[in-house]
């Protein structure tokens, strides 16, 4: 049994999160809240949300897995104003969930969920941690998108720091510790990434205040934010490009 | 967004930093001959000189120096581009009677040389009309003949009387097969041509869209040289949308259509086991094609050597590539049509198979390659290159070092260096390659919590390990 209702915003922002990578995501449905693990088709980056209980206004479910087309909730999304509260459904015997927004009823039917197997999320030591305001680094990160593919990603004692290397331009944005929320890091680290991916998490964590950031040497990068006012939580992990092989 | 920002080109890369890739500045301006091919003009010209050297060279045959010409049209027209949307469209037809089909019919064309491809097609003279490409019902007795000849499935009997000689040489372009001269039709009288029967049933079904129907007719086995003639004369859609395609826009449309339908099947399907090299070579050009066992990607490398058709100034070869991910590309790719032709093929066999792979194409053409032919060289080629057995390689560096020790002439190295996908695959790292595998925990507590990993898991990178695995 799944039966909740739940603000139009906070169910957009799932979705824009989740869709950034994968088209169809396997929902775990749990008494206390919903979440998933995501990895995008080319094995690049994965997403792993968690949205509790209290992030819904109604919320009554027991154990079950929901396999969901993103594109088609996004549709039914487009016909929600920010204010309104969508109320969801699953009906078990038809398989569908039924979304209903304001007087509309879409009976919306369901991804069989055998042929998506659990992502697995990697163990990692990442030494250095980052707080950085969202709007800080969105500034940046679209000076690098206008010259270069990549973008190197680098934290030491002092500051953060991101930075991009076209074929006759450069970018670079340095932040030192005063502007940063927090910093914690005792040695320096460098990673470099596809902006393609970067730009997207960074454009679909604009929401929330304060990203945090967990950087390693030639390792990947994980970008966590709270959601739903805090009710919800969301990891993404991005595996690093390495040149010098 | 113009060719010049596209950042899924390496041209871009080029073209900024004219120094470190070719040496001196002033090759920038002659690299353009790669970028326009006869059809952007970019170098200022009012004909490309590329093309206009060969104009005066060809003799025609005494049969084409006259005013009234009978002839069978293979069949074949040309709706040309200039001055949209009127442009000039007609049929084309050869001074001979007969079963002319082979001379518009690039799927036959497989062991065929540069010299017989211009010899014969040098006979087809265009007929042009002055038309509206919306006009098609009210269009007159020649907008009618041109279309029904498109549709024909034979060759069609047909007397055309000009206004004044055939002239201005032969014709070559980027994407369509070269022609001979042309004249403006002052009357044609022509056989009524018998349908091809699956066309037919498309032309006539004013409700079905154009994609579905040029989608629906390749499944069912009509050449693509076929439905991109009845596309040209605006046989498909419905009905209030038809027109007249230019010829050129009609081949890259079609080729598009196709691909893109093929590769939501490619998508989705299991990927390949292993690396694979097919190879072929034809008309001087050399072709690899390499699948890997990996998500959907393309990309097509093209090397000019330089006096190839579009190289003619430079003494270095030009290595131009347009690439494309998972998720496809926004912009028109920048090596023009023969993406497309190439893309569409190749998802022509993975969709056969039932798999799905990575593709890079690398296509090097030799000094024989003279002229350019059309769009069709790169699609019956790379048709014919995944007609043979593959090679199957354990890793990608196997498979390049067989690639370039075997057929190709250019180095590994530079190859991956200009390569959008080749770069990708062998920097990009993956989730799995930092899988601690052993590790049954997998939840997001305990991320970062042990130390130590870091070591280990290095050590994996760059394996490739199953995800699920």
């Amino acid at each position: 049994m799944f039966k909740a209702k739940i603000k139009a915003d906070i169910l957009k922002t799932v979705i824009d999160t989740t869709s950034i990578l994968v088209d169809e995501a396997k929902f775990h449905i749990t008494p206390e809240g919903i979440s998933l693990k995501a990895v995008d088709p080319a094995h690049v980056a994965m997403v792993d949300l968690s949205l509790g209980s209290k992030a819904f206004e109604e919320y009554k479910a027991e154990d079950l897995e929901l396999g969901i087309d993103l594109g088609k909730l996004d549709q039914i999304m487009k016909l929600a104003s920010a204010g309104d509260v969508i109320s969801l459904d699953y009906k078990e015997d038809a398989h569908r969930l039924v979304v209903k927004v304001a007087n509309i009823v879409r009976k919306m039917s369901l991804v069989d969920t055998a042929g998506m197997p659990d992502a697995k999320v990697p163990n990692l030591n990442l030494p250095a941690e980052v707080v950085v305001k969202s709007s800080e680094i969105s500034q940046g990160v679209l000076a690098s998108k206008a010259i270069s593919d990549h973008v190197a990603l680098t934290a030491d004692t002092d500051g953060f720091e991101l930075s991009a290397e076209g074929d006759t331009d450069s970018v670079n944005l340095k932040l030192p510790k005063d502007l940063l929320v927090s910093l914690k890091s005792s040695e320096r680290v460098k990673s470099l990434f596809s902006l393609d991916y970067f730009a997207n998490m960074i454009k679909a964590a604009k929401s929330s205040d304060a990203i945090l950031l967990k950087l390693g040497n030639d390792y990947p990068v994980m970008m966590e934010f709270d959601i739903a006012d805090g009710n919800g939580h969301v990891v993404y992990l991005l595996a690093p490009r390495i040149e010098s092989d | 967004m113009s060719q010049w920002q596209d950042k899924n080109s390496t041209i871009n890369r080029f073209v900024k930093n004219p120094r470190e890739t070719f040496g001196e500045k002033k090759t920038v301006h002659r690299n353009q001959c790669i970028l326009c091919r006869g059809t952007k003009m970019l170098c200022g010209k009012e004909k490309c000189p590329v093309l206009a050297k060969y104009f005066s060279k060809e003799k025609f045959s005494p049969a084409l120096e006259r005013n009234d010409i009978a002839g069978s049209s293979p069949p074949s027209v040309f709706i040309g581009r200039y001055g949209y949307p009127k442009v000039a469209i007609g049929p084309m037809l050869p001074p001979v009677l007969g079963d002319t089909t082979y001379l518009d019919t690039p799927e036959l064309w497989q062991d065929i040389t540069i010299e017989q491809l211009i010899d014969f097609r040098t006979q087809l003279v265009r007929g042009t009309h002055l038309a509206d490409v919306h006009n098609l019902e009210g269009g007159g007795r020649i907008v009618d003949a041109t279309r029904e000849v498109a549709l024909s499935v034979n060759a069609v009997d047909m007397e055309a009387l000009f206004e004044s000689k055939p002239s201005g040489g032969v014709k070559f372009y980027s994407e369509a097969q070269p022609h001979g001269p042309s004249a403006p039709i002052e009357r044609l009288t022509l056989d009524n041509p018998k349908y091809e029967p699956r066309i037919e049933k498309a032309f006539y079904d004013t409700d079905l869209k154009s994609r579905d129907a040029v989608i629906g007719l390749h499944k069912d086995g009509s050449l693509v040289s076929r439905i991109q003639k009845a596309f040209s004369v605006g046989a498909f859609g419905e009905g209030k949308n038809r027109k007249f395609v230019p010829t050129r826009w009609s081949i890259t449309a079609v080729d598009s259509m196709i691909g893109e339908h093929l590769m939501e099947k490619t998508k989705i399907a299991p990927t390949i086991d292993e690396y694979r090299i097919y190879e072929h070579i034809a008309l001087d050009n050399r072709w690899i094609i390499l699948l890997m066992p990996t998500e959907w990607c393309f990309e097509l490398i093209e090397a000019w050597y330089p006096d190839t058709a579009w190289n003619p100034y430079d003494s270095k070869i030009q290595i131009f590539s347009s690439y494309e991910f998972y998720d496809g590309r926004d912009a028109y790719a920048e090596i023009g049509g023969c993406y497309y032709a190439s893309r569409m093929a190749v998802n022509e066999l993975l969709t056969s198979q039932g798999k799905q792979a990575g593709c890079v194409i690398m296509r090097e053409a030799h000094p024989g390659y003279i002229l350019p032919v059309g769009v069709w060289n790169v699609r019956e080629n790379v048709r014919a290159a995944l007609r043979t057995q593959p090679k199957k390689f354990e890793s990608l560096n196997d498979a390049m070092f067989y690639a370039t020790s075997n057929v190709l002439d250019i180095p590994a190295k530079r190859w991956i260096n200009v390569s959008g996908v080749l770069k990708h695959r062998l920097y990009q790292r993956r989730v799995e390659d930092f899988l601690f595998t052993g590790e049954s925990k997998s939840d997001r507590q305990d991320v970062g919590a042990k130390t130590g990993v870091d070591a280990e898991a290095k050590e994996g990178a760059g394996t490739d390990a199953g995800y699920e695995a």
